[in-house]
């Protein structure tokens, strides 16, 4: 019986040893930064990118957080690299710059998104709301954003980074129709080291977004 | 009437052939093993590295020479990281490097049987386990994970030897191989099949 109790006693300590997680290999262990990020991109299917020939980007970026309701637009060195970054991207897939008077057929809006919460899910377009950019400064005052639901709802949080196209000419019921979007997650999008591999990468993924076809 | 007899007989000739049992080793036995397992068919597509990561136990308990019936349990880790690769998703893209992973931790009644007597160096056996299997799907797209945990049905039969350190010892050293079946659906994995080497101790129970 003794001999029992003492087989016993050994088996729960070495059960108890190998939890039933304790185990199992951690993918977050040895992730490298890079390995950490994704890319999201999204587009309207109907949309014909063969038949836009100038754009025009914001001239800093927009920066929302949940922790403060009043957004500030901002352009550090890292917005700096975001907006030359995506305008030679943008000029590569044979778009012509132009200034926001000159009536260009695309505009792009730069958002940096820095939310403390986690697991909630967002609507499409979610961050378009107080702090975005005003139609405004797209001469479309009192106009407002359209996002098509074509938006696939992903969780958010942390910081992330948005690139949002929007098609100028045909605006629909007076708003501006998302044609295009780009959103970053993960650790170091934030980083400007990083943002000419995560422009690529955005334009990489989207052969579609080109005149030059 | 003749069917309530049939049974005492039945019971009647368990209780003798586990006093002839009795003899040889204590009927209760509890077996620890370190296991490995290969995917199999589409979990394999979706995660196919073979799975260092495992372990089972069980007790066992001897209704005769030859014939068992038991309750095990264990765990097994499988784990692939893909390189950043783009998948399309609906109507949006999605660049990442993918982490597939998948933790499974069956529950299962079995019954067995010894091909030879209790007092043979060798004892190959057969068994076969039908229960539960907790299905742990979490897949890591960058650092977000996407995760699904359920339940589903499992079955797995297994043939193996037990090789006692001494004629009726107590002590056994197990080895088998087990194949898995359950009729799980996520995403990539249309049903679990997998094949799994275990090696362990068999430990009669005094």
């Amino acid at each position: 019986m003794k001999r029992t109790m003492l087989l016993l006693g050994t088996i729960a300590a070495v059960i108890a040893a190998m939890s039933f997680s304790g185990c199992r290999k951690d993918p977050l262990k040895d992730m490298t930064d890079e390995e950490s990020r994704i890319y999201i991109t999204n587009h309207d299917n109907n949309a014909n990118f063969n038949s836009y020939n100038t754009f025009s980007i914001v001239d800093s970026v927009v920066v929302l957080s949940n922790r403060n309701d009043a957004a500030k637009k901002a352009l550090t060195d890292y917005d700096k690299q975001l907006i030359a970054s995506v305008k030679a991207a943008m000029q590569q897939r044979g778009y012509t710059l132009v200034d926001k008077s000159a009536k260009p057929d695309l505009g792009i809006n730069l958002t940096r998104i820095d939310n403390s919460f986690t697991n909630v899910s967002w609507n499409p377009g979610w961050w378009s709301g107080p702090g975005y950019w005003d139609p405004g400064y797209w001469g479309y005052p009192g106009g407002g954003w359209w996002w098509p639901d074509y938006y696939v709802v992903y969780q958010v949080n942390e910081k992330q980074t948005a690139i949002d196209l929007f098609d100028l000419k045909n605006p629909k019921n007076d708003k501006f129709v998302a044609v295009w979007n780009s959103l970053w997650r993960g650790t170091g999008v934030w980083n400007i080291n990083n943002v000419d591999t995560m422009v690529q990468a955005s334009f990489a993924q989207s052969p579609y977004l080109t005149r030059n076809k | 009437m003749k069917k309530i007899k049939n049974w005492i007989l039945i019971l009647a000739g368990c209780v003798a052939a586990q006093a002839v049992s009795a003899q040889s080793r204590p009927p209760l036995s509890f077996e620890l093993n370190y296991s490995i397992a290969q995917p199999l068919g589409s979990l394999k597509d979706y995660s196919d590295k073979t799975s260092f990561r495992g372990w089972n136990a069980g007790l066992q308990y001897m209704l005769n020479d030859r014939l068992s019936v038991g309750l095990r349990t264990g765990f097994q880790d499988y784990y692939e990281r893909l390189p950043r690769a783009v998948y399309p998703d609906k109507q949006g893209d999605v660049s990442a490097v993918q982490s597939r992973t998948l933790q499974v931790i069956p529950i299962q009644a079995t019954v067995g049987y010894a091909f030879t007597k209790a007092g043979s160096a060798v004892i190959p056996y057969g068994n076969l386990g039908i229960g539960a299997a907790n299905m742990n799907y979490e897949k890591y797209w960058g650092e977000f994970v996407e995760k699904n945990n359920s339940w589903q049905f499992m079955v797995s039969p297994e043939i193996g030897i037990n090789v006692p350190f001494g004629k009726y010892s107590p002590v056994m050293l197990n080895a088998s191989v087990r194949y898995n079946y359950a009729p799980y659906k996520y995403q990539e994995i249309t049903s679990y099949n997998s094949i799994q080497g275990n090696i362990g101790i068999k430990f009669h129970l005094n």
